[in-house]
């Protein structure tokens, strides 16, 4: 009992773990490049709604100090980190979103399973072999 | 002149700025962007040199970013871990200068200040990483090293870099989400950001979130470590990577990785039961990555791939020596970080040597070099000794303090282990010396192959120089570091 009003007390921060897991799911099964970078978006998602969420004090006010506005305040530290979070999360999503479209127009797929990956450029061409010392 | 209190900010911001301005500074004169970039480089290694100098005269010192008190604001502190920064300016600049005539045949040459600017944005990362007091900070530069790093192994023209530099980012992006998600557990539990203050208001009076927070942190900074069994995205990203890029991967990026993991030891210090079970893991995958990576590196045909696995064998014996958490292994680990980030640069930067004089990367294929190659290969030669840890060079200190350190622990069957996976790299070191100098080469462009341009071979030769000199440095390290030894764990002076 006590365990569950614990739970429910803090139902949020059990969303945020939910969805945190669905997002790792995701991008660890999926075979899909396309598939797996949405499931990375799924989990930045959850950790800003979860810091976002850490700000949050029942009937508190915004944090400005003015006239009329008496504490206790919302914290502000959290929106200004899931910011600058959601920056880094943008330029990794262009990055992998670029090398999505480079490893389509190299292996022709995007589908993991499909790729095979092309071993001639490892090692020289046959003609660069100096003959009979090749034991 | 030392004393100057803006040295520190400086040695992040510096690289990030001139990262920045490459582009378009050099966007019509590419091959000239070396030239800035090393420059940059030469600075921020002055810098960071004078900050040293400080350290060792008046202890660790701190810096209040934009003037705001530590526990409010963004707090920078320069302490023995933070003194890595040394080591991270002198490879980089090295990898610089090295980088003059490789990458214009390794990348796009006019993308080549594209190149510039991104090594030096990952070096401004990198130095942001190892300096910053805060949490938050943490994160925000470890995805400025990181992303740059991504997009530094795609930009080889090797066919498997775009995908080898995904798989990357992906596993990358994950251990980064894990880390900011335990740090909002912490933020939540502490209200603070400021590592050392939440330090002291971390204990074990609420396991349960603290323990999910270590676990978050533990695991993130494992991935950015490739401790095994997370190491799997490795050895294609080094392998793929241009190689003065692989030396700063495997340098310094993975051991951003392990100075992330101390930061944690750093920050749970108070909760010291929540540390144990940690601890005995970081021991077991750390045998299990040393033996592992060795064993893997010894049967690899490409040089760069067998490279990248001896890269998972060593951080397994560095997280060897900071899971024992006895004073000689955790401070062999510590000295090995750095050892091993020089040995393995001059070793990714002897084989970009070769791959760009003849084009091979087979191991059979390079026979007789040593005659055509006399530098490069005297260099390799030197590093692939070191790197199995005979003494007198670098390689040797650090294992041999681990090894103390587990006997201390009582722990002997470790020492075979680590005795173990040191035969190996012997082998695979004596295998590659074999090929080079004492076989008939087997290719024609071995046969006509020349020495590389002094701006290859002079980072070689100082890289492996190096190797010899701080294995013969191995004491003044070891006290060095002691202090910062003593801050892990909990156990406070």
């Amino acid at each position: 009992m006590n365990v569950l009003a614990t739970a429910l007390g803090h139902v949020d921060y059990l969303v945020a773990v939910a969805l945190f897991l669905i997002g790792a799911w995701i991008l660890v099964t999926s075979g899909n490049l396309v598939k797996k970078v949405i499931g990375l978006n799924v989990m930045e998602t959850s950790v800003f709604a979860f810091i976002v969420t850490t700000g949050m004090i029942d009937g508190g006010a915004p944090p400005l100090v003015v006239e009329g506005m008496e504490g206790p305040y919302a914290s502000p530290l959290p929106h200004a980190l899931v910011l600058t979070g959601i920056v880094v999360a943008v330029s990794i999503t262009s990055l992998a979103l670029v090398l999505i479209l480079r490893v389509k127009s190299q292996f022709g797929t995007i589908e993991l399973d499909e790729i095979v990956p092309t071993d001639e450029v490892r090692g020289a061409e046959d003609s660069d072999a100096i003959g009979g010392n090749d034991d | 002149m030392i004393d100057w209190p803006h040295w520190l900010p400086l040695l992040a911001v510096l690289p990030l700025v001139g990262g920045v301005l490459t582009p378009l500074l050099f966007y019509r004169l590419p091959t000239a962007a070396c030239f800035w970039a090393a420059s940059i480089a030469a600075l921020t290694l002055a810098v960071a040199v004078a900050l040293l100098v400080r350290l060792l005269g008046s202890g660790g010192f701190g810096y209040a970013v934009g003037g705001w008190l530590p526990q409010y604001g963004i707090e920078l502190r320069f302490d023995e871990i933070g003194a890595l920064a040394v080591a991270a300016g002198f490879i980089a600049l090295l990898s610089l200068v090295f980088s003059r005539h490789y990458v214009a045949r390794a990348v796009d040459p006019d993308r080549a200040p594209l190149y510039y600017a991104l090594v030096l944005i990952n070096l401004g990362g990198l130095n942001g990483f190892l300096v910053t007091g805060d949490l938050f900070n943490l994160f925000v530069f470890m995805e400025i090293f990181s992303v740059s790093a991504y997009a530094l192994v795609a930009m080889a023209r090797e066919p498997i870099a775009a995908l080898a530099a995904l798989k990357y980012l992906l596993l990358g992006a994950l251990s980064s989400l894990l880390v900011l998600f335990s740090v909002g557990v912490v933020f939540a539990m502490t209200g603070t950001l400021n590592i050392a203050d939440a330090a002291m208001r971390l204990d074990a009076s609420e396991p349960m979130p603290a323990a999910l927070a270590l676990a978050g942190l533990a695991a993130g900074f494992a991935v950015k470590a490739a401790l095994f069994p997370v190491h799997f995205w490795l050895p294609d990203a080094h392998a793929a990577a241009p190689a003065p890029v692989s030396a700063m991967l495997s340098a310094l990026v993975v051991k951003a990785g392990v100075v992330g993991m101390l930061r944690t030891l750093e920050l749970f210090g108070g909760a010291g039961e929540l540390l144990q079970p940690l601890l005995i893991l970081m021991v077991w995958l750390g045998a299990a990555g040393a033996l592992g990576g060795a064993l893997m590196a010894l049967v690899q045909r490409d040089i760069k791939r067998m490279l990248a696995y001896s890269t998972v064998a060593n951080i397994g014996y560095i997280f060897i020596g900071l899971g024992l958490a006895t004073a000689s292994a955790a401070a062999g680990a510590m000295v090995h970080v750095v050892n091993h980030a020089v040995i393995k640069s001059a070793l990714f930067l002897a084989a970009g040597a070769i791959i760009h004089r003849t084009g091979l990367r087979n191991i059979d294929d390079l026979r007789g070099l040593g005659q055509r190659m006399p530098v490069t290969c005297f260099a390799m030669a030197l590093a692939l000794v070191s790197l199995s840890g005979v003494p007198p060079t670098a390689g040797f200190i650090g294992k041999w303090q681990i090894a103390l350190g587990a006997l201390d622990a009582g722990k002997p069957l470790l020492v075979a282990v680590l005795v173990a996976a040191g035969v190996i790299v012997l082998a695979f070191g004596i295998r590659v010396i074999n090929a080079l100098y004492f076989r008939p080469p087997a290719r024609m462009s071995v046969a006509t192959a020349t020495d590389s341009p002094a701006s290859m071979w002079l980072p070689l030769v100082i890289l492996a120089f190096g190797c010899i000199g701080l294995g013969l440095a191995g004491q003044p390290m070891l006290q060095f570091v002691a202090p910062a030894v003593q801050g892990l764990y909990g156990i406070v002076p």
